[in-house]
């Protein structure tokens, strides 16, 4: 995994209405008019979001050069999920040595 | 927080079952901290250990991979020391607090929340954590 690539990924998901995109596209893909409805932004603004996401990793696009429709893509998430976890694990790992340590005083 | 492109939160409870002065002793005492710190497979050299109890004092300490040496330090500063009761302190790229409450029959409940930004600093801990566990995935694979 690329730190830099998942410093670009947080990024992305750092914003709620790019969060809101990615559950959208969550139930299956969807074109910018589709994906703006919900949104009181432009369509413009939600390109802008759509590149953001696609530049993250988060998202592919189709070619069709007129709709482009949108669709999740699991790796980066996965990796910004791994790397949480690892966090996590620093802390669970140390937690189960505490409660073994306890034990012994 | 310095640089927060993007914060996360990370929150883990525990219940042990030992007096909230212990489990306090056990945070806050370099010798016992020394024993419990850091992930399986890495040990926290007691000579590492800089703990000064009050807000804005320093908690430091090393963590060593007893695979090959490698070294994750935790530099970090108080920021609330009430004991037996709450510590917070934070390092470059996070914050965590840490609550000890006394649930009954000689037990604690410990509740650990960190928030944490992406900076140099905290890429470079993930990379460490990444080899680590690539290294447990050696160990499994028989390597």
């Amino acid at each position: 995994m690329a730190t830099d690539q998942l410093s670009v990924t947080f990024a992305a998901l750092a914003d709620p209405t790019r969060r809101a995109i990615l559950a959208r596209l969550a139930e299956g893909e969807a074109t910018v008019n589709e994906l703006a409805e919900p949104f009181p932004i432009t369509v413009q603004a939600v390109s802008k979001h759509l590149k953001v996401l696609e530049h993250a990793g988060l998202i592919a696009r189709g070619r069709t050069a007129q709709l482009r429709p949108s669709r999740l893509q699991g790796d980066a998430l996965g990796d910004a999920a791994g790397w949480l976890a690892d966090y996590r694990e620093f802390w669970e790992d140390g937690f189960d040595k505490l409660r073994d340590h306890l034990a012994r005083g | 927080m310095a640089d927060a492109a993007a914060a996360q939160v990370i929150e883990i409870a525990r219940v042990y079952p030992a007096p909230r002065e212990a489990v306090w002793a056990a945070w806050t005492d370099p010798a016992q901290i020394a024993h419990w710190w850091g992930k399986r497979g890495w040990s926290t050299p007691p000579e590492s250990v800089a703990i000064e109890l009050r807000p804005g004092g320093v908690f430091r300490l090393d963590s060593v991979s007893d695979a090959d040496g490698t070294v994750m330090r935790h530099d970090g500063t108080f920021r609330v020391v009430e004991p037996p009761a709450r510590l917070e302190f934070a390092t470059e790229d996070s914050v965590a607090i840490v609550t000890f409450t006394d649930v009954g029959a000689g037990r604690t409940e410990m509740v650990f929340r960190a928030e944490l930004a992406i900076t140099d600093a905290t890429r470079a801990r993930a990379e460490g954590g990444l080899e680590s566990a690539f290294d447990r995935l050696g160990e499994q694979l028989g390597g």
